[in-house]
């Protein structure tokens, strides 16, 4: 029976109760769209930013020590210690696998090669992966240098077995073209005597524009550079881009002062540090560091802009509140009478105040689920044209997981509305409502 | 036939033992004191009345005398400041706001002078509304309403909505509300206030007929020619009772 006499009085003052709930679609349209958003931020800035190369760098434990003179990096090249190749697939086996979206291991080798004009020139060569799976899945992630680099330019094509790339500043100087012939040979300031080395007829197959010190680099298949350094299954640096969370007090700390709940938490949270700290356990020798700059950008970016879409949340909803509030109480005070008439018939307080927000909240609830949908169109919109280019209108429409939340926001804020007209209106003397009801 | 108690004025008698057998309505030393601002207002001033079943009583006073309170303290719409008032033998003085709606559910059936009915309910529906209140299965709910509207002749009304009805059909309508769930008492505020004159006849008519039938009746009305209906007449004045007497016309039909 209450269900009829809410049916009843949920379909009287149709444009009071309209006006209430165009207020509440659109803070739930705002709300759904700014949460939809927030949710896949994260993915989408680490891809923005992922322009900007890796966020972690593996190198060997004895290989740490950085020096640095005037901000250039002039450890050598190698420091003896390597990692192995052949251990880089763990890196997916680690908590955060997934989340580890880009490796590019190097390994460097100075070379003598005989250039086009029949000078022999010293360069420095750079092994890399260009175009690498981790497993033998078909469908498995293409790993390497240009994935995490995207913004290196190339003329030609990527290097395959003795194919080599070179840099735009060392063809320039060179005078090399695509489809030249590159002898070289391991350089004999590797320490090995002229006589020794073996000869590798490299044939250029691309120029690579990069705007850092790799313009004046020879880059190669690392499975070359390992063959002309004669290290086999070696890797001195690996890059690794890592979908992370933004870094905060508590992904600073060091995991060992941690009680063992914490230690959980900070292990188990996506943190670059932590993440870094999985791959120190998943490869032996390995020290694993997070690249702050990028991490930080990251971080900043995401805390600036959820901060943002909070506000945005929170004076969508505050607005619908009050919209709600003002509709609420002319709509109450329009129906006195009968609210005077249910008291003087037996409805206790308690009752009637039931009654009003069963009532709003069904319109919460209506509007609600019209708000989640619009909201995820307009997510899907926005993320479309803020990250553009990120394939942002393919994304999943609608998160299902949304829906509930933005309906008890819906509820909360109708409710929380409505709650000041509903109470003033049991205050009410009856008898006089009833007399002034002419 | 009603017990009549003829007396001039009860603001000195004390009403603190309670009820008698065979009385539905008992006030001992009433007051109702409002508060506005830094002062206090006493709209009544220690009222003792005694009401018996099956009475029909009509309680006068101008405007500002306290009638209306003391019309929400028996109709049970607020409660008193101090003193005691038992309805139908329970102290009802001290009860919290849903104990009260139950007691107006059970006890009360109220007529407005502004009939009050839901505008877009039919006479049918408005009717069934307090027993909706109180949980009566829908068969009987039904059939209860429409016997009492049959019973106020509109039998053939029962679909209509108020505003397909005449002011005597809708205030009809408005005391088969009220006589639905079978009350203690009706409490009639200004029953003919928004009536002509043919038609405020027809109403009290109907008003004498439920009281012939033994129910009791209370009549708030600032019109004398009104409370002539009654059989007594209670008149209040500055928040006491001022006069208890019989009507007229009960007078004139006295041995």
């Amino acid at each position: 029976m209450f269900f009829r006499l809410l049916m009843e009085s949920f379909r009287r003052q149709r444009r009071r109760k309209l006006l209430a709930g165009i207020a509440i679609l659109l803070g739930t349209t705002a709300v759904t769209a700014m949460l939809a958003l927030a949710t896949t931020i994260g993915d989408r800035i680490h891809k923005e930013l992922a322009v900007y190369g890796a966020n972690i760098v593996v190198y060997p434990k004895t290989d740490l020590l950085d020096v640095k003179i005037g901000g250039v990096d002039v450890k050598p090249a190698t420091g003896g210690s390597y990692l192995k190749e052949s251990d880089l697939a763990k890196l997916r086996t680690i908590f955060w696998g997934n989340n580890i979206t880009g490796i590019s291991p190097e390994l460097p080798v100075q070379v003598d090669a005989t250039a086009p004009s029949g000078e022999t020139l010293h360069a420095n060569g750079l092994g890399l992966w260009f175009d690498h799976a981790l497993t033998e899945d078909a469908h498995a992630q293409r790993m390497g240098a240009p994935a995490l680099h995207p913004w290196w330019k190339l003329q030609g094509i990527w290097p395959h077995d003795s194919d080599a790339v070179v840099g735009a500043g060392l063809a320039a100087k060179w005078k090399l073209r695509i489809g030249d012939r590159l002898p070289v040979t391991l350089s004999t300031a590797n320490g090995v005597t002229s006589g020794d080395a073996r000869s590798f007829a490299l044939r250029v197959s691309g120029i690579v524009s990069t705007g850092d010190k790799t313009e004046e680099q020879i880059l190669l298949p690392l499975a070359m550079a390992q063959t002309i350094s004669g290290l086999p299954g070696a890797v001195w640096r690996v890059e690794v881009s890592a979908r992370t969370k933004p870094e905060d007090a508590f992904a600073r700390k060091d995991p060992e002062t941690l009680s063992p709940k914490d230690h959980d938490r900070w292990y188990c949270s996506p943190y670059a540090n932590s993440i870094a700290f999985q791959i120190r356990e998943a490869i032996p020798g390995a020290q694993a560091e997070q690249v702050r700059r990028v991490e930080q950008s990251e971080g900043t970016v995401l805390q600036r802009i959820s901060g943002l879409m909070w506000l945005v949340s929170a004076a969508a909803l505050l607005a619908a509140g009050f919209a709600v509030s003002a509709a609420m109480a002319t709509a109450i005070l329009e129906r006195r009478g009968e609210i005077g008439l249910m008291r003087s018939l037996g409805a206790s307080r308690s009752a009637i105040a039931l009654l009003f927000y069963a009532e709003t909240g069904l319109l919460a609830v209506f509007a609600g689920v019209v708000g989640y949908l619009l909201g995820s169109g307009l997510a899907a919109w926005l993320g479309a044209r803020i990250f553009a280019g990120d394939g942002g209108a393919a994304e999943a429409v609608l998160n299902p997981v949304l829906l509930p939340v933005v309906v008890a926001l819906a509820l909360a804020v109708s409710i929380a509305g409505s709650t000041p007209s509903i109470r003033s209106a049991l205050r009410m003397d009856p008898s006089a409502i009833l007399r002034a009801d002419a | 036939m009603a017990l009549e108690i003829p007396v001039d004025s009860t603001t000195t008698t004390t009403n603190a033992a309670g009820p008698n057998p065979g009385e539905v309505i008992v006030t001992d030393n009433l007051w109702k004191t409002y508060v506005m601002g830094d002062q206090q207002v006493n709209a009544l001033r220690g009222v003792n009345l005694r009401i018996r079943h099956s009475e029909y009583v009509a309680i006068m006073g101008p405007s500002g005398s306290g009638k209306s309170t003391l019309m929400n303290l028996i109709g049970c719409l607020d409660s008193p400041s101090q003193g005691r008032y038992w309805l139908n033998g329970h102290d009802v003085s001290q009860l919290n706001d849903d104990e009260l709606a139950r007691i107006r559910n059970k006890e009360i059936g109220f007529v407005f002078q502004t009939f009050n009915l839901l505008a877009r309910a039919t006479s049918l529906h408005n009717v069934e509304l307090p027993l909706i209140y109180n949980g009566t299965p829908t068969a009987e709910r039904t059939a209860r309403a429409k016997e009492v509207l049959e019973s106020v002749g509109l039998g053939s009304r029962m679909d209509h909505k108020p505003n397909e009805l005449s002011g005597g059909q809708r205030q009809r309508v408005a005391i088969a509300r009220a006589l639905v769930n079978r009350p203690s008492i009706i409490l009639a505020d200004e029953p003919t206030g928004n009536l002509d004159s043919k038609t405020s006849v027809e109403i009290m008519a109907l008003f004498q007929e439920l009281h012939a039938k033994g129910n009791t009746i209370v009549l708030v009305t600032h019109e004398p020619d009104i409370a002539e209906y009654a059989n007594r007449i209670v008149t209040i004045r500055d928040g006491v009772v001022a006069g208890d007497q019989l009507s007229t016309r009960n007078r004139n039909q006295q041995p």
